[in-house]
């Protein structure tokens, strides 16, 4: 059921031509009516503590959970802050963190791109290493394997 | 019609409203729900549409052409896709990018075929087909969301959830699910199934797979498992119809280095992590994508953390390391890292006992204490968990110091550091299988590099590759001739006296591989040098080919070795006054005189702490950015997933301090500075994820006169859950020692 409605959302061209209508509208006051933004203007102008505009970020895309087969997360681009200013706090045995970053790459972003991923980093002014995705290399399977001839039986040693 | 279904009927078709019924195209990859059966003629007018968009396989997966004039052109949802011939039909659906629900089949794992949850409706076939074991034949006009496909879907779905207990809020696997996710998709709200449901005895399949076998769903997932990629042929299948159960017919421990995996590959619930059992939930999970350092394989790996604690470790996909799976020592290794930490610096005192101290009095006594002793009596050591990083920063003290003498522990005192291809795999782990027959030289790869052996045990169940192997008896999981215990042996295949050098003359695709247990002999040239021989006439080496292949045993040897740290004299301990181990627990100080100083810098309170004279707490490599260089000379980096514990440091920041305390700074004082440093030494470390070979061969080496001495190979690993400092604090890895070895 859910899939039918998000399928609405999505593909339905009510929706579609709502966002037409709209998306020039965002164009406009995003690229055309502002100056170009320069690499690491944006983490200045909008009050990020000065010791965190400089930070090294990694831009990876997650590999798929080894035990689940749903690829729908896959082949997304994050960003690892590296933030390990974390602690546990003695009063109620939570964890603590100091880093304002801490659940801001894992949780809450997320690009369809490493192009999109790297511009973001750069328009904050980090300093990033990209990481390579790893893919799953598809080889021909057959079910009559199992079936193949092997060879004589082996003498158990 | 069951209650659920009529319900959902109702609701979709009011949904219909939203809808218009013109050709619209839906292109999602996941499973998704489909048009209802009024529809069918809709959406199959919808599916010819001539601009179809681009689509991309599932998970960005790159299809392998074995052969290119042999590809053939299926439809996928009217979507033409070009497949080698040969493939199946939920592959074909997989390069087309949709994704097909399945249970039982596993791209790593011979096709079974009874999980019938891959069901897909293919045009003129009068009943859906089971996709996963259907090879897919020119022009075939596969539907994946048809109604028909639904339907069937849903009807195996429920036959699943007959029997499947409604354990999901207590279950270890919820939220990571296979059948979970989709009966999201294609379960019902309630059964018709009024009995009662069967339970099944859970087995106990030793201390790191915990079953609640009523879970299990029959997939055969872990049988296959056991018999193809671990080759223990322990599981099996008892019993049939609903008395069907997985097993071991008679009690029995999974001893295999690989059985964790099972627990990823369960597309249920039934078999699960025992040591992560009700620990953790895995939404509340954060997952750092590093690497594996316990041995030198750099196996990919996700460790997942919650707050400042590792919870567990999973494998990660690399198809040229360790494909989907990690050995048990590299998932259960982490409760080590609680243990037997450091965490403050400490000082012996004269009563022999250690009192912490401040970071500014360590690095001074130990500043002060470097500089009243010779430069030639001050020794470093490299433990076997370093990265590059700490490597270089120690070697560059150590030689501003005045003192060469460094090197990495499992190097031994020799160490060849001038040709690369003689010290790394060259053929690749991913390379070996072409191969067509092995000699391995005194190494035991199933305790020595697990993922590397798993390699070996794929070719030759997939090409009947002939393995002999020389050195002490030792357990092999596939056929293999063990044709003697010394290096004489060598000699004599060498000189092809041995029957054996006929199968290595025969073969197109020979590898040798020699253990990295070798670099300790007293005859180690001989032992090289009696190899190449082997390899010089049979062909080993071609400009296509490179067989040559040491299996290197630790993290840190192949990075050490490219940094060149080898020692100015192989008599240095004997003859140290201050010794630096760096994380080095393995090397031998019986001979260092009684009067050395030795500062241990590490992570864990280990062999190397009881002679340490300062201790400087360390992070650990969950706790790091570090360059890791594997056997195959891929180099790949750890990420901090979670803090430091106490007031430990990074390695190289701890010798950066130091230098500066001694007055001899070095010149970075951040990690992109110190890589600039490891780039004029060795580039090839900074070229992430991508293998760097060797660019000359070992031919270049000069002639030995040494003779190999009649010395039997010994074991390089004597426990393969216990090899180093994190994994002897862990008591998962003791359990493991205690029960599983054999
Ligand atoms: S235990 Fe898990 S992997 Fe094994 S058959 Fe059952 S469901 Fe499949
Ligand atoms: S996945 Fe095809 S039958 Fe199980």
């Amino acid at each position: 059921m859910a899939s039918s409605l998000r399928r609405i959302a999505t593909h339905s061209p009510q929706a579609a031509a709502w966002r037409s209508s709209l998306t020039p509208i965002c164009r406009q006051f995003a690229s055309d009516a502002l100056v170009e933004i320069k690499p690491g203007e944006i983490g200045m102008v909008s009050g990020i503590p000065d010791e965190h505009l400089r930070r090294r970020v990694v831009i990876f895309s997650p590999a798929r959970t080894a035990s689940q087969q749903g690829s729908g997360k896959v082949g997304k681009w994050k960003i690892n802050f590296m933030s390990t200013q974390k602690w546990e706090n003695p009063l109620m045995g939570w964890t603590s963190t100091g880093d304002p970053y801490a659940n801001v790459g894992d949780s809450a972003l997320c690009f369809e791109s490493e192009e999109a991923a790297k511009a973001f980093a750069e328009k904050h002014g980090w300093e990033y290493t990209v990481k390579k995705r790893h893919t799953p290399l598809l080889k021909i399977k057959s079910y009559a394997d199992n079936f193949k001839w092997k060879g004589p039986p082996k003498t158990a040693e | 019609m069951g209650l659920g279904l009529l319900a959902s009927r109702t609701l979709r078709s009011s949904s219909r409203i939203f809808h218009n019924n013109g050709p619209t195209t839906h292109f999602l990859r996941t499973i998704t729900s489909t048009p209802d059966l009024n529809n069918a003629d809709a959406s199959a007018s919808a599916v010819q549409q001539p601009d179809l968009p681009p689509r991309n396989p599932v998970g960005g997966a790159r299809v392998h052409f074995p052969n290119p004039e042999d590809a053939i052109e299926v439809f996928v949802d009217g979507y033409p896709v070009k497949i080698p011939k040969g493939m199946t039909v939920l592959q074909a659906c997989e390069v087309a990018g949709v994704d097909i629900p399945r249970f039982c089949y596993h791209s790593r794992l011979s096709i079974a075929g009874n999980c019938r949850m891959c069901l897909v409706e293919v045009e003129k076939s009068p009943k859906p087909v089971a996709s996963c074991a259907m090879p897919a034949l020119p022009g075939m006009k596969i539907k994946t969301d048809t109604p028909i496909a639904k339907k069937a879907r849903e009807g195996v779905m429920e036959f699943l959830l007959m029997n499947h207990p409604l354990d999901c809020p207590i279950c270890d696997q919820g939220g990571e699910c296979d059948l979970q996710d989709q009966s999201m998709a294609f379960g019902s709200d309630r059964g018709r199934f009024t009995e009662m449901k069967r339970s099944v005895v859970d087995k106990n399949l030793g201390p790191l797979v915990k079953t609640v076998m009523t879970r299990c769903i029959q997939c055969t997932r872990c049988v296959r498992f056991a018999s193809e990629v671990a080759g223990v042929e322990d599981l099996g299948m008892l019993g049939r119809g609903s008395g069907e159960e997985i097993g071991t017919y008679v009690e029995k421990l999974m001893t295999s280095e690989l059985s964790g995996n099972v627990i990823d590959i369960c597309p249920v619930g039934a078999l699960t992590s025992k040591p992560f059992a009700f620990k953790a939930r895995n939404w509340e999970l954060k997952g750092t994508e590093s690497i594996d350092v316990t041995d030198a394989v750099g196996s990919n790996i996700r460790i997942d953390s919650r707050g400042p604690e590792v919870m567990r470790v999973v494998p990660r996909l690399n198809e040229d390391i360790n494909e989907e799976w990690i050995s048990d020592k590299t998932r259960f290794f982490y409760d080590g890292l609680k243990r037997q930490r450091l965490n403050d610096p400490m000082l012996r005192g004269p009563d022999g006992r250690f009192k912490a101290v401040t970071w500014r009095d360590a690095l001074a006594i130990v500043a002060e204490v470097m500089h009243q002793i010779k430069p030639e009596e001050i020794v470093g050591v490299a433990g076997k968990l370093s990265d590059a990083e700490s490597m270089m920063a120690l070697k560059d003290l150590l030689n501003k110091m005045g003192s060469n003498n460094i090197f990495c522990e499992g190097n031994g005192m020799h160490p060849n550091a001038d040709l690369r291809s003689g010290y790394i795999m060259n053929t690749g782990i991913s390379g070996l299988e072409k191969a067509d027959a092995f000699l391995l030289v005194g190494t035991q790869p199933r305790v020595e590099a697990a993922m590397v052996n798993a390699r070996i045990r794929k070719t030759v169940k997939a090409t009947n590759a002939k393995v002999g192997y020389v050195g002490p008896a030792a357990d092999f999981n596939y056929d293999h001739r063990h044709l003697g215990t010394d290096p004489k042996t060598l000699v004599e295949i060498a000189e092809g006296r041995h029957p054996f050098s006929s199968a290595l003359k025969n073969a197109k695709n020979p590898v040798i591989i020699v253990g990295a247990g070798v670099f300790e002999r007293e005859d180690k040239d001989a032992v090289f040098a009696a190899v190449e021989t082997i390899g010089k006439n049979n062909n080993v080496v071609r400009p296509d080919w490179n067989g040559l292949n040491v299996l290197l045993l630790n993290g840190a040897q192949a990075a050490a070795l490219d940094l060149g740290l080898v020692p100015e004299s192989d008599k240095c301990i004997e003859s140290a006054k201050f010794v630096y181990l760096m994380g080095a627990d393995d090397v031998s100080l019986d001979k260092l005189p009684d009067d050395a100083f030795v500062v241990y810098q590490g992570h864990h309170g280990d062999r190397g702490v009881y002679r340490a004279n300062v201790i400087l707490p360390a992070s650990a490599f969950t706790e790091k950015e570090g360059i890791y260089e594997n056997t195959e000379g891929c180099a790949q980096i750890t990420l901090p997933a979670v803090p430091t514990v106490g007031d430990a440091r990074d390695d190289w920041k701890i010798i950066r301090a130091l230098s500066e305390v001694a007055g001899v700074g070095l010149p970075y004082d951040s990690l992109g500075a110190i890589r600039s440093r490891i780039r004029t030494v060795a580039p090839n470390l900074l070229e992430l994820d991508e293998r760097q070979p060797a660019t000359f061969s070992t031919s270049l080496r000069p002639e030995v006169s040494q003779k190999v001495s009649e010395t039997p190979f010994t074991p390089a690993v004597e426990n393969f859950y216990m090899t180093d400092a994190i994994t002897r604090a862990s008591k998962i890895m003791a359990q493991c020692s205690a029960l599983l070895r054999k």
